[in-house]
């Protein structure tokens, strides 16, 4: 054959130059962009294999959507255990579809409840995980940032600083929405960065001021509202802040010590409780909160007293760490127990009956020792109670409870009861018929029959000037009382 | 030039005429058509299914075109024995099979550029207009276009020596090897406790085979709100690889049908 050595130097050439562009361009260039970015788990396990053909013969998001929607219907029938699996294979398979990963947190965060609607809360690190990795497979939209974020800020609602990292995140994506930028003020608010959030404020004002430039008020409504709601929040929370004390106290000059500021002085909320068994995984818990304004929400945990999936196994006051699971596995520990819930304070008492009992694969009590813990972080306090208790609680004590090293430069209320497994499921010296477990604070006092009488009185401030507020039970001398119109 | 050029020709001639082409054309084109239908299924993934689904049926139909196009090429040519008359001529056997391949892709560009057609209307029917979505959909089917065309010289390769059959097989059989090939060589590269010998076995495999998982670039389509920076770049050097290949496959095809008597 003539030019044969020619055909080989063309075959050389071109075999060395595709294997320099796969390996020295393309390969990296398809693993940044074009992948998985789950390949550790494999191709796509867990699917069939007429569904692993299809979606390698180019039908891999048309798979991944016609899961998605089944697990929709999973979900709109109640099957909530099947659409785990679902969200991880769609996620595998498309690791591009945002609303796959937000709803998918948010089914795994909120929607896997008990009989009475609380959350499983063991899935809440499943939930930030699948944020995390939705965040590295989407790097190029606020979307993802801010709903790893709102879990921090709403569902978790106590580490407000991760709230700001995730939220400030999502802050640096072009693509966020001007209405969801004003979260961010309200986390730095709750993670006590006040100087950080009055120039977010100002940066705010002064970027709808710019979008409204040469517009006329009328013809741009959104434009205008959004400027006015912006001033709106910054005049409020700069009042807030005056009649609470804090420009006087960063001033230095001794004028918060000298003027009545409202964080003046420090409340005592007068915490106590009595946990009482009264049958298997059944508690009810009574309590005083000597705090008249309604809006309190007293949190209380029930958790194993050492929790094996800690990787450091220490016991973690009301819960503080919830992004100790790397990588998303679906998997919940099944042995951990974890209740949260709210005691919502009426009449400065409050009383809730909390049943475990009917959640086995939720609840499942296999520990030996449990802690009931009860906390109160004034940070995450509606606005009308802050004026009180301040930013980081300077308004607040508890001359039993006060508690100012679990949240490290915040002054919460925190106290612990131990509890033993015989003790919540009455086996043992406690089956029933015999002792019934009751654990109370050292302060907790018995109501009388005239206080029963009061239990269920809702006291709601008044704004009309013949409004009349009923006499609370045995109020504290310094209660804090419902503004009243003079 | 000329002489590659005729042959090229009359290949899109024949197939054009081959009935079994035009049925699968057919198949793929009212399957596309169909596709919005399909959306009914998938209530909010209403617009990532109906692009998955038209793209996944643009690839699947152009890649079973592009093998029956060429597994019967050289063979029939033989069998038919119409070789004999066309390699008596001043016409030398790489031009033969160069021509044979151009004719081939071109006949693939008709068809595929049909199915384009077809998608981009029913986009923008759906769409209620032309967005830069629809656009997008070109940009995956002209990349599925450079990979058919890259099957198309693995068919035409395997023809020169192998029967119709077993190039059927072998050819189909590579393409899904080579459409999984970049996700499983991640795989490897990215498990820790994988021996160095093994990892340099899979590296040497990812440079030697012709790797189709390069042109599935459909993910950032059917998603948009994927940002990727210097996308022309990855086009270029994507198609820049196939023609290369495609050289070093025509190549290995004419060194191997030099020595066959024919």
């Amino acid at each position: 054959m003539k030019g044969k050595s020619t055909f080989l130097a063309i075959l050389a050439v071109c075999f060395i130059g595709q294997a320099g562009l796969q390996q020295g361009v393309i390969y990296d260039k398809w693993t940044k962009n074009y992948s998985t970015k789950n390949s550790a788990q494999g191709i796509a396990p867990g699917l069939d294999p007429t569904q692993l053909m299809l979606a390698v013969a180019g039908f891999r998001e048309m798979i991944a959507g016609i899961l998605w929607v089944r697990a929709d219907s999973f979900f709109d029938t109640g099957n909530y255990d099947a659409v785990l699996p679902m969200i991880r294979l769609v996620t595998w398979l498309d690791p591009h579809q945002i609303d796959v990963y937000s709803t998918g947190m948010w089914h795994i965060a909120y929607n896997f409840t008990d009989e009475e609607s609380r959350s499983d809360r063991r899935y809440v690190p499943q939930a930030l995980a699948l944020g995390e990795e939705g965040t590295v497979n989407n790097p190029d939209t606020y979307e993802l940032f801010f709903e790893t974020g709102w879990i921090w800020y709403h569902k978790i609602d106590d580490d407000y600083e991760k709230a700001v990292d995730w939220f400030v995140k999502a802050h640096d994506k072009k693509d966020i929405l001007r209405a969801r930028r004003n979260l961010l003020r309200m986390a730095y608010y709750r993670a006590g960065r006040i100087e950080d959030a009055l120039k977010l404020e100002f940066d705010l004002v002064d970027e709808a001021n710019k979008i409204m430039e040469g517009k006329d008020a009328s013809s741009a409504f959104s434009d205008n509202t959004l400027r006015d709601t912006r001033e709106n929040n910054l005049d409020t929370d700069l009042v807030r802040l005056a009649s609470r004390g804090y420009f006087a106290k960063e001033r230095k000059d001794g004028s918060f010590e000298r003027l009545p500021y409202d964080v003046k002085p420090p409340f005592d909320v007068g915490f106590s409780a009595k946990v009482t068994v009264e049958s298997s995984a059944v508690m009810l818990i009574e309590g005083t909160w000597n705090v008249l304004p309604v809006g309190t929400r007293v949190r209380v945990i029930l958790r194993d007293a050492e929790d094996e999936n800690d990787p450091e196994r220490k016991t973690k006051p009301a819960a503080m760490i919830w992004d100790y699971v790397k990588g998303v596995d679906l998997a919940v520990p099944t042995k951990l127990t974890f209740m949260q819930d709210q005691l919502y304070v009426r009449s400065r008492r409050f009383k809730k009956r909390i049943d475990m009992s009917r959640d086995y694969t939720m609840y499942p009590f296999a520990a030996e020792k449990y802690y009931i813990e009860f906390y109160y972080n004034p940070r995450s306090a509606p606005a009308h109670m802050q004026d009180k208790f301040g930013y980081t609680g300077e308004g607040f004590t508890d001359k039993n409870f006060l508690n100012t090293e679990v949240r490290p430069g915040e002054r919460v209320m925190f106290t612990r009861l131990e509890i033993t497994r015989d003790q919540i499921k009455r086996e043992g010296n406690f089956r029933p018929g015999m002792e019934t477990p009751i654990l109370k604070t050292a302060n907790y006092i018995e109501q009388t029959s005239a206080d029963r009488q009061n239990e269920d009185l809702i006291l709601v401030p008044g704004l009309r000037s013949d409004a009349k507020t009923p006499e609370a039970p045995k109020p504290a001398d310094n209660t804090l009382r419902p503004i009243r119109k003079p | 030039m000329r002489v590659i050029w005729s042959l090229a020709a009359t290949t899109i001639g024949e197939a054009i005429r081959r009935r079994v082409l035009l049925i699968i054309l057919f198949i793929g084109v009212f399957l596309t058509m169909i596709a919005p239908a399909l959306t009914v299924l998938s209530a909010r993934q209403e617009m990532t299914v109906l692009k998955s689904f038209m793209l996944g049926m643009v690839q699947i139909t152009g890649a079973v075109i592009a093998i029956v196009l060429t597994v019967y090429m050289i063979p029939n040519e033989v069998e038919r024995r119409t070789i004999y008359t066309i390699l008596s001529k001043p016409v030398q056997r790489w031009q033969f099979l160069v021509g044979k391949f151009m004719g081939a892709i071109l006949a693939l560009g008709l068809m595929m550029a049909l199915m384009a057609v077809v998608v981009v209307i029913l986009f923008i029917y759906r769409q209620s207009g032309i967005t830069s979505e629809s656009l997008a959909l070109v940009k995956g089917i002209m990349m599925f276009y450079v990979q058919m065309c890259l099957l198309a010289a693995v068919g035409v390769f395997f023809s020169t020596f192998v029967s119709p059959i077993v190039n059927f097989f072998l050819t189909g059989g590579l393409f899904l090897v080579g459409s999984v090939f970049n996700p499983f060589m991640q795989t490897m590269t990215e498990n820790k406790e994988l021996p160095p010998v093994l990892l340099m076995l899979f590296k040497t495999l990812n440079v030697a085979i012709p790797n189709f998982a390069n042109y599935n670039v459909q993910n950032p389509i059917i998603n948009p709100g994927q940002v990727i920076q210097n996308e022309q770049h990855y086009f270029i050097a994507v198609t820049g690889y196939g023609l290369l290949y495609i050289g070093i496959l025509l190549v290995g095809a004419i060194l191997i049908f030099d020595r066959r008597e024919v």
